[in-house]
C-alpha cells in the first residue's frame, strides 16, 4: 500500500529535482503543503463525493492528473517555482489522500499497529532507495547525455497520469473503453514488483485500450516536442 | 497553442461518451469479503458494478487488470463501469485488505445468457 502511494510521489520529485535543484526549505514545504492539503481533501471526500451524482471524487481526480501534466510541462520549460509547488502538492494530495484514508480507518479499528508501522517504514525503506538510485542515475544521464533523455522520462512520467484521468473517466462512463490493445498481464503483471515500479515510473499497463494508447503517446510526444521547440528551458540549464 | 489542444481533447472525450443502459451487478464489501466475490459477465458489454460497502471501514475497490481504484466509503454505495472487455479473467481485491477481500470478474459467453435472461 505504502509503495503504492510514495513511489510515484518520490519519482516525480527526482525527476523534478534532476531538471532543476531546489532547496531543501522549498521541498519540505511543498511536502507539508502537499499533506495537509490530502488531510483536508479527504476531510471533505464523503462531501466532495456527492458533486455531479455521487462522482465529485473522480472529477476531482481527474483535474488533479491534468493539473500535474500541465505543471510538470510547465517546470521541464520554465523552471518556475510555481510549477515545481503546484506538481508536487497536486501529486501528493492524489496519492497521499488513499494513504490517509487506509492509516486512520486501520488505525481506529484494528490492534495490528505493530505490523502497519514496519509495513509502511518498509515501504518508505524501499521508496527512499529507489529514489536515490534513481536521482544518481539520472544525473549521471543528464551530464553524459544532457536534457533530452530526462525530458523524455518526465514525459512519459507526467502522460502517466492522463492515463489515470482517462481510467477515472471511464469508471464514472464519461467516455467509454475501447478495445484493448494488448495483453500483457502472463508476460509482466502490473501487481508484480517490477509491474509496480513500471506503472510509477512510466505508466506501464498490461491491458491498456486504444485510447489510453493514443492519449498516452500523443501527449508523450507533444510534451518532448515543446521541450523542444521553446529553447529558453534548454539554454538555461544546458551542461 | 496548448489550451486549443486541450479543448479538442475534452470535445473527443466528450463525443466518445454516451449513456447506454449498462447490465448492473450487485456486489456487497462485508467483513472485508466480497459477495459474490465471482461475477460473470458478457464479453464485449459495458457493465455498471454497484458495491456496497457494508463495513464500518472504508476499502478501496482496486483492480490492475480492469484498471479501476476506488474507495468505498462505510455504508454506502459506490459505482464503477467496467467494460467493453474481452473474454478472461480480471481479478479486483480490496486494498486496505487485499489478503482476504478478493474477486473476480469471469467474462464469456456465459455472462451474455445471464445478462440476456
Amino acid at each position: 500500500m505504502s509503495l503504492n502511494q510514495l513511489l510515484p510521489v518520490a519519482i516525480l520529485l527526482v525527476l523534478l529535482q534532476v531538471v532543476k535543484k531546489q532547496s531543501s526549505l522549498q521541498i519540505g514545504s511543498a511536502l507539508l503543503i502537499g499533506a495537509v492539503m490530502s488531510f483536508s481533501y479527504m476531510q471533505s471526500a464523503s462531501w466532495v463525493s456527492k458533486w455531479f451524482e455521487h462522482q465529485g471524487l473522480e472529477y476531482s481526480q481527474i483535474g488533479l492528473c491534468i493539473t500535474i501534466f500541465i505543471a510538470v510541462l510547465a517546470f521541464a520549460l520554465k523552471q518556475k517555482l510555481a510549477a515545481f509547488y503546484i506538481a508536487v502538492i497536486s501529486t501528493v494530495a492524489l496519492y497521499l489522500s488513499h494513504y490517509i484514508i487506509y492509516l486512520t480507518s486501520f488505525w481506529q479499528n484494528s490492534d495490528a499497529g505493530q505490523s502497519l508501522f514496519i509495513g509502511t517504514l518498509l515501504g518508505s525503506g524501499i521508496c527512499l532507495s529507489f529514489s536515490v538510485l534513481l536521482y544518481f542515475l539520472m544525473n549521471a544521464i543528464k551530464y553524459r547525455f544532457g536534457m533530452y533523455p530526462l525530458f523524455t522520462l518526465l514525459a512519459f512520467n507526467s502522460a502517466a497520469k492522463l492515463l489515470v484521468a482517462l481510467d477515472l473517466a471511464s469508471q464514472i462512463d464519461l467516455i467509454t473503453n475501447t478495445s484493448t490493445v494488448w495483453d500483457l498481464r502472463d508476460l509482466l503483471s502490473e501487481n508484480s514488483e517490477l509491474g509496480r515500479v513500471l506503472r510509477a515510473l512510466v505508466g506501464y499497463e498490461a491491458t491498456p485500450d486504444l485510447m489510453s494508447v493514443l492519449i498516452y503517446s500523443t501527449s508523450s510526444v507533444l510534451f518532448v516536442l515543446l521541450c523542444y521547440v521553446i529553447p529558453a528551458s534548454i539554454t538555461k540549464e544546458r551542461v | 497553442m496548448t489550451k486549443r489542444l486541450f479543448n479538442h481533447c475534452l470535445c473527443c472525450l466528450l463525443f466518445l461518451s454516451f449513456n447506454a443502459a449498462s447490465k448492473e451487478y450487485l456486489i456487497i464489501l462485508k467483513d472485508h469479503l466480497f459477495y459474490p466475490s465471482q461475477i460473470i459477465i458478457p464479453a464485449n458489454k459495458k457493465v455498471k458494478l454497484l458495491i456496497e460497502n457494508q463495513d464500518s471501514t472504508p476499502e478501496e475497490f482496486d483492480s490492475f487488470d480492469l484498471n479501476r481504484e476506488k474507495v468505498l466509503y462505510p455504508n454506502r454505495k459506490s459505482i464503477i463501469y467496467i467494460g467493453p472487455l474481452s473474454k478472461g479473467h480480471y481479478e479486483f481485491f480490496g486494498e486496505f485488505s487485499p489478503n482476504t477481500a478478493r474477486g473476480v470478474v469471469i467474462v464469456s459467453d456465459e455472462g451474455a445468457q445471464h445478462a440476456n435472461n
